[in-house]
């Protein structure tokens, strides 16, 4: 299952952006929205050893070029076996991208990782497996 | 265009320091005013790059004016994140090359290491794109994303990077003014924890207190500024396509030379943008000042050494010498003056052309100075 990222799209230069911005950032035109599909190439990868407050140590962060141009940072459940190149899927959880291919017990890790109060974690991750749920539905009828 | 001359300059030890943010300025603005032989500038520019949270002050042109006892003086305060401190340089030299002052004192400064790292690091990171913060994005986490790149397509290894870390830090052994007189080994470096893999923590730079300050004048004095220029980039990362160097770099370098009318085979000393090692060598390259992907080799074959062919960073650099943000463009130029007319103690170099680099943000906003001395004032 693919995810759809928002993107954004410059009328002038074709330079294609995720998230969405109301401006190109080289040419100041208002940009086009456009879709691009959730799956691409790693940039380059980093683990965070002392995250900023809100994060868990270790932090997984990714740059990931997507197919349709833009870069796209996200985060990941880990780096291990990741490399320059390396194809990934990209998942929303809960309006957080991550990268690679995510099983419900790695969305339910991942959520522990990123701090917050324990009611937002535990109805977001029922959130996540039931659109999950949904999907398999959804797969299984197509 | 006036030409625009350095009267003086002057610098704090950087460190961890008791004194307030506006007596670090003092020292080092009154300084550079006695080593000017001037007792009060036409105007004043000032450097700071987040005083308002570090130390709590705002109107910060007026408030560093006032307590240096120059009330009655023209100021404004000049930032463009982590290269404040040349942008303000910037800024005094437009306005005697323009003819509207005489001599303009600039002097740049940051106190920071009152508060706790995360603290610092998070007041450090609001000059980075919101939504690549919003995943945690720091300073060391841009620059790692960077160096993987760096290591993986330009084939840089690991004891080349450490290595800037090793010289600079033997060069500071020998300033005065440096945050760290210690030595350290390329195995040190190695071995030193993880921040954000695969930068290290003998990879980064220290959080520092300081200031610097030079005074610009329209009289001929011993040092010229020859070149300035400024670039620009996009804010987030995530918008470039070539992480293997820094358009802003590139841009200003093209500026400040264009400006010169002579080429990087000139320059003879370099104050480099170290704030992690292999920033040291993405500029050399996009300075010019070596050939496209000979940075590493160069570092490992000493020609960056004191004693080497181009002597870069004999301050210790962002690594060794310090990093009190604002404050450390101005250093770079206050360590580049006193390289080009003979007074940097037992790390002096000879040279005649000095270039100082400085990187804004994550190289949104670059500056390259180019500095010479005249020929009558340069070493025997």
């Amino acid at each position: 299952m693919i995810e759809t990222i928002a993107a954004s799209r410059c009328p002038r230069c074709g330079a294609v952006v995720a998230p969405p911005e109301r401006f190109c950032p080289r040419h100041p035109v208002e940009m086009a929205p456009i879709a691009l599909p959730g799956a691409g190439e790693i940039v380059s990868f980093t683990t965070l050893h002392s995250p900023p407050a809100g994060f868990r140590s270790p932090l997984h962060i990714a740059l990931v070029e997507l197919e349709g141009g833009a870069r796209f940072v996200c985060h990941g459940a880990e780096t291990r076996g990741l490399r320059i190149g390396s194809r990934v899927a990209i998942e929303a959880v809960d309006d957080v991208y991550y990268f690679s291919h995510l099983g419900a017990m790695d969305r339910a890790r991942l959520f522990w990782r990123r701090a917050g109060r324990a009611g937002d974690r535990a109805q977001a991750i029922v959130r996540s497996l039931t659109k999950r749920v949904w999907k398999g539905t959804q797969r299984g009828s197509s | 265009m006036l030409d625009v001359w350095v009267l003086g300059a002057d610098m704090t030890r950087i460190g961890r320091r008791d004194d307030s943010l506006q007596d670090l300025m003092a020292e080092a603005a009154h300084g550079a005013l006695r080593a000017a032989g001037l007792e009060a500038p036409d105007a004043l520019v000032v450097a700071a790059m987040n005083p308002e949270e570090f130390v709590g002050d705002g109107n910060f042109a007026s408030n560093v004016g006032a307590y240096l006892g120059l009330a009655g003086t023209p100021a404004i305060r000049v930032e463009t994140a982590t290269s404040s401190g040349a942008a303000a340089f910037y800024a005094g030299f437009a306005q005697v090359a323009a003819g509207l002052r005489r001599t303009v004192l600039v002097v740049g400064g940051e106190k920071m290491t009152h508060l706790d790292t995360p603290r610092v690091s998070e007041l450090i990171g609001r000059s980075i794109d919101p939504y690549e913060r919003s995943y945690g994005a720091t300073m060391p986490a841009l620059a790692a994303l960077v160096t993987r790149v760096l290591m993986a397509r330009h084939g840089v290894g690991p004891r080349e990077i450490a290595q800037v870390a090793v010289k600079n830090h033997a060069n500071a052994l020998d300033n005065p003014y440096a945050h760290f007189q210690r030595a350290v080994t390329v195995e040190e470096v190695l071995e030193s924890r993880m921040v954000a893999d695969p930068l290290r923590l003998l990879h980064c730079c220290p959080i520092s207190d300081g200031a610097a300050a030079v005074v610009l004048t329209a009289e001929r004095a011993a040092v010229r500024v020859a070149g300035i220029g400024q670039g620009s980039d996009t804010l987030a990362l995530r918008h470039r396509d070539d992480l293997t160097g820094f358009a802003a770099t590139r841009a200003a370098a093209r500026a400040a030379f264009a400006m010169a009318g002579f080429g990087p085979e000139r320059v003879e000393v370099a104050e480099v943008h170290d704030a992690f090692a292999p920033f040291e060598l993405i500029s050399l390259e996009d300075l010019g000042l070596v050939p496209p992907g000979k940075a590493g080799h160069a570092t490992l074959d000493g020609e960056t050494a004191r004693d080497g062919r181009l002597p870069v960073n004999p301050s210790g650099g962002l690594k060794a010498r310090g990093h009190p943000l604002a404050a450390t463009g101005l250093a770079q130029i206050a360590e580049c003056v006193w390289q080009l007319t003979g007074r940097a103690g037992r790390r002096q170099v000879d040279a005649r052309v000095a270039l100082a680099h400085s990187i804004g943000g994550l190289a949104t906003n670059n500056w390259v100075t180019i500095l010479e001395v005249e020929r009558s004032q340069a070493l025997p």
